[in-house]
């Protein structure tokens, strides 16, 4: 009993984070239209970079790991915005070409990080040592900082989403880009600002589960498919079914592993996929037709 | 205030808009006719900026033609569309704020004059007092389209571009619709342009007409005298007029 209920908080914390490197794919998807490919490499890279703050070349504190990564990982998302994405949004066939051209940046971003860092698997230490006892149960403090941390910026992006006025923007957008336009709505300036909330949250994602997972040039492939799924199941473009889908196969995933082992997770979360679409085609959030 | 000098545009072969020119007045209404396919609605998306095509588009003497729609909307040019493109899962109040905030360029931009202090003023003048907080989702058309009219007003604008703003309206509701137009340009000194296909609306509420056929102006001019025109009817009607 006791185990179980802590392997249930691991896959609560797990999950939280899967849905902050989720949601991060489906706004990209919801406001700009862009299935990005080189997602998991965001993912990555925000690992990689904290390795060179916090190990490699300095050994700096978490926090400020985090302070100086997530503006990067941004302000990366917001160039590639405007120099690879933006140009290609004249074509008459951009889904297409723009899921091409991702898939082309994942590709050079993952090998940038093969000739810069080589091929051999890195990891990071954990953010705090040892453990809390709560209520007869032991929580690493490891696994409270990602929960606080990752509820911590899930609530920022919730209150963001819903009172800012570029929160308004990118949901006006994401409804409606002629209409968004029309009230005056800089549209370009809003994908980019998108494309770099994303990224970054790709980036956080990397720093939280980097300690978890060994890293290496092509492990951010893991965490796009891992998004792919969440994003499906909870209904592409929905905050909501993103929540509780990255909820749902977090714990899933602890439970998997506790029971079957590792290996056993992903053929569960597809079983789940299967499940869910069988069952709700659009996913458990999803609008049921969505006009091209 | 808005003039246009030989407008034209290609899809493809065929010219939508073909060597367009005119030029309009401030305080006047401008209404726009001609059969389906005749490009009224491509000359409201040339002047917004969602299409480019060749010729010059001025707007107070700065040109225009080439500016991104949000721009063109910061200068003070507003539009509705045929079908209403309201935020549908947002409120009325939330989608006036919207137009509110980003009709204008950036905050340290200039500010523009309003005849309206704040958005209660601006609702109760379009007639949406009592359904503030509705999400849009669950009014009715009317109502939609007056939503979409109120968050481009509330971009500020001089200029007011309506696509059939009487469309799909019932008798009462597209006389309420009409005297409301008035009442903005009289009232509020509001320039506008009105595509319309009640010949009616058009010859009681325009100061003039222009009628576009295969995207060539037929005839310009007030509005009795050019639907008396014998060319114009046989273009509307499609018989000879005896």
């Amino acid at each position: 009993m006791r185990e179980l209920v802590e392997v249930l908080i691991t896959g609560f914390t797990i999950g939280i984070v899967y849905f902050l490197v989720a949601v991060g794919f489906t706004l990209c998807y919801g406001v700009g239209r862009v299935l990005n490919y080189s997602y998991g490499s965001f993912f990555t890279w925000g690992a990689y970079l904290a390795w060179v703050l916090a190990v490699g070349y300095a050994e700096l504190n978490y926090f400020l790991v985090f302070l100086i990564v997530l503006p990067i990982t941004f302000l990366m998302g917001v160039a590639v915005d405007r120099v690879i994405i933006r140009p290609l949004r004249s074509r008459p066939e951009f889904d297409f070409s723009v899921l091409l051209a991702t898939l082309g940046l994942a590709v050079f971003l993952d090998n940038l990080v093969l000739v810069i860092f080589g091929a051999r698997t890195k990891s990071l230490p954990e953010f705090l040592e040892g453990s809390v006892t709560l209520a007869g149960f032991t929580i690493s403090w490891q696994l409270l900082a990602m929960f606080i941390f990752a509820a911590v910026v899930a609530v920022i992006l919730f209150v963001f989403m819903a009172k800012t006025r570029t929160g308004m923007s990118m949901r006006a957008v994401a409804q409606d880009p002629i209409g968004a336009r029309i009230v005056g709505i800089p549209l370009f300036r809003v994908f980019a600002i998108t494309f770099g909330i994303s990224t970054m949250l790709s980036g956080a994602g990397g720093i939280l589960l980097a300690p978890r997972f060994f890293m290496t040039p092509l492990g951010g492939w893991t965490f796009l498919v891992k998004a792919l799924i969440i994003v499906i199941a909870g209904g592409l473009g929905s905050i909501k079914g993103t929540l509780y889908a990255g909820f749902l196969l977090g714990i899933l995933e602890a439970l998997v592993g506790w029971q079957l082992g590792l290996l056993w997770v992903m053929p569960v979360w597809f079983l789940v996929l299967f499940l869910v679409l069988l069952i709700r085609p659009a996913g458990l959030f999803g609008a049921v037709a969505r006009k091209g | 205030m808005l003039r246009l000098e030989h407008v034209t545009k290609h899809f493809g072969e065929l010219a939508a808009v073909n060597d367009l020119s005119f030029e309009l007045e401030e305080g006047e209404v401008f209404g726009i006719a001609g059969p389906n396919g005749a490009g009224k609605t491509t000359v409201f998306n040339l002047i917004s900026g969602f299409l480019h095509g060749s010729g010059r588009i001025y707007f107070d003497g700065r040109r225009i033609d080439g500016l991104q729609p949000h721009q063109i909307t910061h200068l003070g040019v507003a539009r509705t569309f045929q079908i209403p493109q309201p935020f549908n899962s947002m409120t009325v109040v939330q989608n006036l704020r919207i137009g509110e905030y980003y009709g204008v360029a950036g905050r340290s931009g200039p500010k523009k004059d309003a005849p309206w202090n704040d958005l209660a003023e601006l609702i109760s003048f379009v007639g949406l007092e009592g359904k503030e907080a509705r999400p849009v989702s669950t009014l009715k058309l009317y109502d939609k389209k007056l939503t979409v009219l109120a968050s481009a007003l509330a971009t500020k604008p001089r200029l007011i571009m309506l696509d059939e703003a009487l469309g799909g309206l019932s008798a009462v509701e597209a006389e309420q619709s009409l005297e409301l137009l008035q009442r903005l340009n009289r009232e509020w000194g509001l320039t506008i342009i009105m595509i319309e296909h009640l010949m009616s609306a058009l010859t009681r509420s325009c100061d003039r007409l222009l009628i576009l056929n295969n995207g060539e102006a037929l005839r310009i001019g007030e509005p009795r005298t050019v639907v008396e025109d014998p060319v114009v009817i046989e273009c509307l009607v499609g018989v000879k007029h005896a």
